[in-house]
């Protein structure tokens, strides 16, 4: 589904991404983690081309992103994104934000879309917020709506981009447990995170990355209880400690 | 000295101040018009990726900002018959508000579209939304809100400076003030009206504007 062959990106001299080479296929939930810096959410980035990758090759869903003439907007529609800090559009209605890309990307009809909608905010547990704006939810809420918005393309990947770091403890749980059912229900997905409940729950792998380069990959029991490497020793032990 | 205020000189006036608000009131509506679509199409100039279309918004914008209206105004009244561009002196004053103003909105406008938040974009590009797409439904709705007050901060501005049209005899409101002193020598009584009258229409901008604020702006919580 996709796969990072040898690839290199830079911001100026900071060499972000170094030599990554990554598979991930259909229906298999990977966990990126690593220090802030280490190029993780960079990479999950690349995979829908907000960033570009600069050198080496990366197909997602077939598609050859290294190449400029591929049609972007169709490869986005396929894949879902959800970002750190939500990014829900806040002049529209919780339902409206479901429905823009459906209506306005897929073409359905607005009944369609809405129906279509209601089922994903059913899903992560807000039908009842659908008329609602996103400044009145709590962060937590606007973070599953935004996984709704997400769904709601029927996306062959969903990527999420530390998704719980800007909620409140007590929020963070009913994020998770919405993943953790996607993960179960088979989506493919890449998730930067540091919660190690959730990977070792659900995730297939855990891939930890610092200065650009991808350190260590293993199952998650393996890696959080046993990792090969100082550098991530060193790093779950400061993750643990909180 | 109120005993000298001829308010019937006023009242005998009256239809010179009524043709001089309507023209006043027509040139700024006209002009304010045009003056959106200019600035609109200059703020779309000045952040397109070309280099050359970048190249002229800016010099436009900057040209207009750096010298004065009146100035402006001599250029095009004096300067375009000279380049065999002949036009009506209405034609010419609406003409120069219009390129005044646009550049002044075309900065209120980038500034707008500059303050949604690149997470909204990003949001948008990865729903597959197209460039057009993003700016109708994303981008242009939460930069309208933020947009409109100043606009009309904008129109209050160009509703005084159509004053100055009065210097290329163009029967605006300030022009007929001036009229009847030529013809009465009652400056008091002339330019009395003729401030009240601009407070009205001050005023008016001035509500709208304070409602716009309270119902448009929207911000990412």
């Amino acid at each position: 589904m996709i796969k990072f062959k040898n690839v290199n990106k830079w911001f100026g001299s900071l060499h972000v991404l170094n030599d990554i080479n990554l598979q991930v296929s259909a229906g298999e939930v990977v966990v990126v983690c690593g220090p802030s810096g280490s190029g993780k959410s960079t990479l999950i980035r690349c995979i829908n081309r907000l960033e570009r990758i600069q050198k080496g090759e990366l197909f997602v869903d077939g598609m050859p992103l290294h190449d400029s003439t591929i049609n972007l907007t169709k490869l986005r529609a396929e894949i879902g994104f959800v970002f750190q800090q939500f990014h829900l559009y806040p002049h529209l209605s919780v339902l409206e934000n479901v429905t823009l890309a459906p209506i306005h990307v897929r073409k359905m009809k607005k009944k369609e879309a809405e129906a279509l909608a209601m089922e994903k905010l059913e899903r992560v547990g807000l039908a009842d917020k659908a008329t609602a704006h996103p400044e009145q939810l709590s962060g937590g809420q606007q973070q599953r709506v935004a996984i709704a918005r997400g769904l709601a393309m029927s996306p062959k990947i969903l990527l999420f981009d530390e998704p719980t770091s800007a909620l409140d403890p007590e929020m963070i749980g009913e994020v998770l447990a919405v993943m953790v059912k996607l993960a179960q229900e088979g989506m493919t997905m890449c998730v930067v995170t540091h919660e190690m409940g959730f990977a070792r729950q659900v995730a297939h792998r855990v891939i930890f990355m610092d200065e650009g380069k991808i350190i260590e990959t293993g199952k998650p029991d393996q890696f959080f209880d046993n990792p090969q490497s100082d550098r991530a020793a060193m790093f779950i032990s400061k993750i643990l400690k909180h | 000295m109120l005993e000298f205020f001829s308010f019937r000189t006023i009242w005998e006036y009256r239809s010179l101040f009524q043709e001089g608000l309507r023209n006043t009131f027509l040139i700024s509506i006209v002009s304010l018009f045009l003056a959106l679509i200019a600035g609109v199409l200059a703020c779309a100039a000045r952040l397109s990726g070309w280099r050359g279309l970048r190249g002229v918004s800016i010099a436009y914008i900057e040209s207009i900002r750096s010298t004065p209206l009146l100035v402006q105004i001599y250029f095009l009244y004096f300067g375009l018959p000279t380049l065999g561009i002949r036009i009506p002196e209405i034609q010419t004053g609406i003409l120069a508000l219009m390129l005044n103003s646009g550049a002044y909105i075309a900065e209120i406008v980038r500034a707008g579209i500059t303050s949604v938040p690149g997470g909204q974009i990003e949001a948008g590009i990865s729903s597959g939304l197209s460039y057009f797409q993003r700016m109708r439904f994303i981008i242009l709705p939460q930069a309208l809100g933020v947009t409109v007050p100043p606009l009309l901060g904008q129109a209050i501005t160009l509703v005084k400076d159509s004053a100055l049209l009065s210097m290329i005899s163009v029967v605006e409101l300030t022009r007929s003030g001036q009229m009847l002193t030529s013809e009465r020598f009652m400056p008091a009584e002339a330019f009395f009206t003729v401030a009240l009258l601009y407070l009205v229409i001050y005023f008016f901008l001035k509500y709208l504007s304070g409602w716009s604020q309270k119902k448009l702006i929207f911000r990412e919580t």
